[in-house]
């Protein structure tokens, strides 16, 4: 299969047409095939997947305008490979623990077209292609928050689209002057990314650009003070809405610094590490404490989403492989825990329609299996060593001590601060007597949500004791990434900060 | 041999997945058992490799597959068996057999019966990877392993309420559990820096590698190794200032205590400076540091241990004050030393800690000693067993405390830290005198217990007999010091006695044991015949210091926790909500705001649109004027 990328963009695309005319008993079924068939597919991606290639691969090439160099450009390296596997992964689950009855047809649909916009997002080469499937994936999480959300679900989808769109438009203008630039060097005009990176750019262009494109994603991300409306849309969005932004959307704003920012403006990069960090590490402190002053349960989660954000952004800017790496990892990592503990929030939700602590306590003792995939879950959101959150964190720590020590040390109070609320978390909630009558007879984990949450266990045990298989690839191409960065940074700071490992892989073939 | 190490090692793994299985049915008294054998099996492939390294003086050395490999980073899961970890495997699997035993007995009326065995095993697990492990990961690993079954064990009765500081110090098991893990976890950031500093100078985190390249490193680079790994140990060991967790820790199951917080976990820090020795040995200021901290804490938690009224608090104060003993010997260098107290402690400790199991079973779960009393008669040999280890802890010769206690004292003479080496002794008294205060408060005298209606019984024989290994092992351990001497310092430096301290050696020991036989006696004079109670000493300023732990949960609580809670309350509300989202939302607004006006434009006017018109053009020439003025 030569088109395997397509395959994977618009499979889900199709799939949500045809859905139109599935009957509405079977949507469900329906859906549920669509995604397990992709996730299959995307795994077929990732065994034939070449990992000792640290570039691009499948690469798929059509000219669309060849007048103004936009293509439809596909590829996949260590990198995005295995977010793309995790978006799939996540939509597949997020639909099987679906307890949405309302409208479930549209709602399925809505999944497929946002699987498209999302496995797009992350196979793209050309900008342009890349642009249109950031802002498409809005219109489905709009939709999802829109109408099947909490009370405020029109302010907050409102507030979504809105903020993030802004941001995006800004970063298109940061696209359409890179490929201004690019044509008045060359003569031709181009939106492949990896015609851009072979472009040497001056220091001051490459910090408006880095600019530009630091607004899209960093609204994206969200990072610190970009990001108030990240709890509004969870606060209001169904279970299966907060599934899918955590664990994949947000990872779009993070993908795209390692994507864009890092290979094209190096310099720039280097210089805005302490701007970065400065604001990764406020991110890191003060939503985790915000998340621990939360009353309902799923703000917590929330708001350690945009911690544990910080902790990738810092990843990011350590320009060592032990940082990048770790911080690619660490998206996966996040996508997994976060997502499994949003459709943990959403199973007790569903039980009592509430999600707030003060409502529960003691629930270990009503629901055991819930509370013992729930301990899992928080332990791997603290990270504890042989689970998934560790490696990530550890290796994004480890990278950026090489860059500042002291600001690794505070960046390191999250494990101290995230310890703090999750704790609160789970004592407030699993711990204690039962008081409240409307907990003593609640049910356990039905057989459809442990089938859902027991994968996510498995797989976070199964990448915390042996990451290998997935982390040895995505180091690959970082340390290629690393290596052409190096070659291509015009000052002697950028060149002195960007450390290349002894053990690259086919060195400067990033493209 | 590589299998033996894998039998050890996973043995209580494969015990902690079995019981795991009927963690949610119902008591199975079978599951117990097998989770004993098990662990059992995993003692004698220990005792086999001790035997093996004893006999050959090689370590076994395996690496069993990659775990971590990013950058230039490469971690391996590799274990290695030398006289270090042979020495802490055999201890944390010969007392956690124990333990095992003991808790079907001690837990066979509990509900949770099964969930506790899966816990316990995966505690010994955890322990196993960190005193086996290769490098510092490794370590790291059993190092929040462990932190993380001890927060599921003090936890264990999840169940129980919140009650207020003064009707209960630890709140309850759920708020212990949580401190604990919390405490430990701001130790161990200090941990993680420790690797960091050491990958970067070295480029690996293998402890061989590590140490064979300290020589080549800067002062200032090995001091702050030295400080960041110490750290990491300070809250494991729950040293000054994080020491309060370990007595909160009481909330757990008394086996628990007995396994976790005496016998294996609380001693990790003690392994982690001992193993890092090489490390330790070249930073003289850090390694003062420790050895004088060490000595803080054995006073400071011996002082507190004296007014002490819970059964299970007053032995984890002791805990605390012998875990300084063990960094005040490491500090000072004698790591070998350390190494054979934490060893003979876990023996008599742990046996303290499940006689004082026996107390509380048969006492319906009441710990304050001032209730007790007169309990020799119906538990003889509870008697006997607490009797033996406290002798042991008070260093009386010819058991087992006495040897490793007795060896400490005199480093810290030898070193010439005279002012180290009288508080040490002065504690020794104390220590002498807080123990035998609590087993005469419990045993001896009037049967207080009557009063409140309870029919104490001694605990089930087999129970009884699962004990005699660690009393024997109490009594005898000490006998064994030179064969130890000679062991580990094939590995440890070893460290002799200046010729000085050696001709004193008599009269150093003489003087330790004056005060030792001073503490019992007063003791007894005090507390043997019965308790009589002095309101006035009850009610003085030092009493009610010591009794409140110097108000330090206290100050913790003014000082960190309501301000953090305070601090958290108000990013949120007045910093999230009312300046940063509300600036997004007040930017919307104005746009929204500027629309709406600009909308009232639109009259459909057409004189209106003329003085609009013209009001624009005046607009336009001003900026042309001002422009052509400038440019």
């Amino acid at each position: 299969m030569e088109n395997i990328l397509s395959i994977l963009v618009f499979f889900p695309a199709i799939a949500g047409l045809l859905g139109f005319v599935v009957d509405k008993e079977s949507a469900r079924a329906y859906g549920i095939t669509v995604a397990a068939i992709e996730f299959l597919l995307s795994v077929w991606l990732w065994f034939s997947f070449d990992t000792a290639n640290a570039g691009m691969q499948f690469v798929e090439l059509i000219p669309i305008i060849p007048d103004f160099g936009i293509s439809y450009y596909l590829g996949v390296d260590g990198i995005s490979l295995f977010i793309i596997l995790m978006a799939t992964l996540m939509t597949l689950i997020g639909m099987m623990s679906m307890s949405i009855t309302e409208n479930i047809k549209n709602m399925i649909i809505t999944l497929l077209f946002l699987e498209m916009t999302m496995v797009g997002v992350f196979v793209s080469l050309d900008a342009i292609i890349f642009y249109l499937f950031w802002e498409l994936s809005l219109v489905p999480m709009l939709y999802i928050i829109g109408a099947w959300g909490g009370p405020l679900r029109v302010y907050a989808a409102v507030k979504f689209f809105l903020y993030t769109f802004t941001g995006s438009l800004i970063m298109l203008v940061g696209m359409l002057f890179v490929a201004y630039v690019y044509h008045n060097l060359t003569g031709v005009w181009s939106f492949a990314i990896t015609d851009w990176y072979a472009l040497v750019l001056p220091v001051n262009y490459q910090l408006w650009l880095f600019a530009a494109f630091f607004v899209g994603f960093a609204i994206k991300v969200p990072m610190f003070p970009f990001h108030t409306w990240l709890p509004y849309a969870h606060g209001q969005a169904p279970t299966i809405g907060s599934v899918i932004l955590a664990a994949v959307l947000l990872k779009m704003g993070t993908y795209g610094f390692v994507r864009f920012s890092l290979p094209m403006f190096p310099d720039a990069s280097v210089m805005a590490i302490m701007p970065i960090a400065a604001l990764s590490i406020v991110m890191i402190i003060y939503t985790a404490m915000v998340a621990y002053a939360q009353k309902d349960m799923k703000q917590v989660i929330a708001y350690s989403s945009v911690s544990h954000m910080g902790i990738i952004m810092l990843g990011i800017f350590a320009m060592n492989a032990e940082g990048i790496s770790g911080s690619v990892f660490q998206m996966l990592s996040h996508g997994i825990v976060s997502g499994a503990l949003f459709m943990l929030v959403g199973v007790i939700y569903d039980r009592r329609h509430t999600k707030l602590m003060s409502e529960f306590g003691g629930l270990a003792s009503v629901m055991p299996k819930y509370a013992v995939i729930f301990g899992i879950m928080l332990m791997a959101s603290v990270g504890l060593p042989l689970t998934i959150g560790f490696v990530g964190e550890f290796l994004v720590l480890l990278g950026f001590y090489h860059v500042s020590p002291v600001l690794t040390a505070l960046a390191g109070t999250s494990i101290i601060i995230g310890a703090i609320y999750m704790l609160t978390l789970f004592k407030k909630s699993f711990f204690g007597p039962v008081t409240n009558e409307a907990n003593k007879t609640l049910k356990d984990l039905s057989s459809k949500e442990t089938w859902s949450l027991v994968p996510l266990v498995l797989i976070v045990v199964w990448l915390g004791v042996y990451p290998k298989p997935v982390l040895a690839p995505i180091d690959n191409s970082v340390k290629a990434m690393l290596a052409f960065m190096d070659a291509k940074a015009i000052t002697q700071e950028a060149k002195d900060m960007i450390k290349v490992s002894k053990t690259t892989l086919n060195r400067g073939e990033v493209k | 041999m590589e299998t033996l190490v894998y039998i050890a090692l996973f043995a209580p793994f494969a015990s902690s997945l079995f019981a795991a299985l009927f963690g949610m049915s119902p008591k199975q008294t079978f599951v117990g058992i097998v989770a004993s054998l098990l662990l059992f099996a995993s003692f004698c492939a220990s005792a086999m490799l001790a035997f093996h390294v004893w006999t050959t003086g090689a370590g076994i050395h395996v690496t069993m597959m990659d775990w971590i490999s990013a950058g230039d980073l490469h971690i391996p899961f590799g274990f290695v068996v030398d006289q270090v970890s042979v020495t802490m495997m055999t201890v944390v699997t010969l007392v956690s057999t124990v333990v095992h035993v003991y808790s079907i007995g001690y837990m066979d009326h509990d509900k949770s019966f099964n969930r506790f065995f899966s816990y316990l095993s995966a505690f010994v697990f955890s322990m196993m990877i960190l005193v086996m492990s290769d490098n510092f990961a490794g370590l790291f690993i059993g190092w929040e392993g462990v932190g993380v079954c001890s927060w599921l064990l003090i936890g264990f009765w999840y169940h129980k309420e919140d009650v207020s500081r003064e009707e209960n110090p630890s709140i309850s098991p759920s708020w212990a559990a949580n401190e604990a893990f919390i405490m430990n976890r701001i130790a161990d950031l200090g941990m993680l820096i420790g690797l960091f500093i050491l990958y970067w100078n070295v480029g690996s985190l293998q402890y061989d590698v590590v140490f064979a390249a300290l020589p080549d490193l800067s002062g200032s680079v090995l001091n702050a190794a030295a400080i960041a790994l110490f750290i990491g140990a300070m809250g494991k060991s729950a040293q000054f200032p994080l020491h309060t967790w370990l007595t909160d820790a009481m909330e757990g199951p008394t086996p628990v205590s007995a396994l976790i917080h005496a016998a294996t976990m609380v001693t990790a820090g003690v392994f982690l400076v001992i193993r890092a020795n090489p490390l330790f040995s070249m930073t003289p200021e850090v390694s003062y540091f420790i050895a004088a901290l060490g000595t803080f804490v054995a006073f400071f938690a011996a002082s507190m241990a004296l007014v002490n009224r819970d059964l299970k608090r007053i032995i984890a104060f002791s805990t605390l004050s012998q875990l300084g003993y063990m960094f005040a010997a490491a500090g000072l260098g004698a790591y070998w030393i350390a190494l054979f107290h934490l060893a003979a402690h876990a023996f008599f400790k742990a046996l303290l800690f499940l006689g004082a199991g026996n107390v509380m079973h048969a006492m319906h779960d009441e710990l304050d000693i001032f209730k007790m009393g007169g309990l020799k008669k119906a538990m003889k040999w509870t008697y006997i067993y607490m009797g033996v280890a406290s002798l042991a802890l008070a260093g009386i010769p010819p058991f087992a405390g006495f040897f490793s206690k007795d060896a400490i004292i005199e480093t810290a003479f030898n070193e010439g830290t005279l002012f180290l080496w009288v508080i040490l002794v002065v504690t020794a008294g104390m220590t002498a005198f807080y123990s035998f205060r609590q087993v005469f408060l419990t045993f001896e005298g009037d049967e207080r217990y009557k009063a409140f209606g309870i029919h104490p019984h001694e605990m089930y024989k087999y129970v009884l007999i699962a004990m005699s290994p660690l009393a024997i092992l109490a009594v005898i351990a000490g006998f064994a010091q030179g064969t130890f001497e000679h062991f580990v310092t094939k590995l440890l430096p070893d460290y002799h006695m200046s010729e000085h301290t050696h001709h004193l050696s008599m009269m150093l020991g003489l003087i330790v044991l004056a005060f030792a036989v001073g503490g019992i006696v007063l003791a007894y004079r005090k507390y043997y015949k019965g308790l009589k109670r002095d309101k006035k000493l009850e009610n003085s300023f030092t009493y009610k210091l010591l009794a409140n732990q110097y108000y330090i949960p206290n100050l913790y609580e003014a000082i960190i926790t309501k301000p953090y809670a305070m601090l958290s309350e108000m990013m949120w509300k007045d910093v999230d909500m009312k300046i940063v989202d509300a600036t997004v939302d007040g930017i919307a607004k104005f746009l929204y705001k500027s629309g709406d006006a600009s909308r009232k434009m639109q009259t459909g006017n057409l004189s209106n649109y003329l003085n609009w018109m013209a009001v624009g053009s005046v607009f336009l020439l001003v900026i042309a004027v001002i422009s052509a003025m400038f440019v």
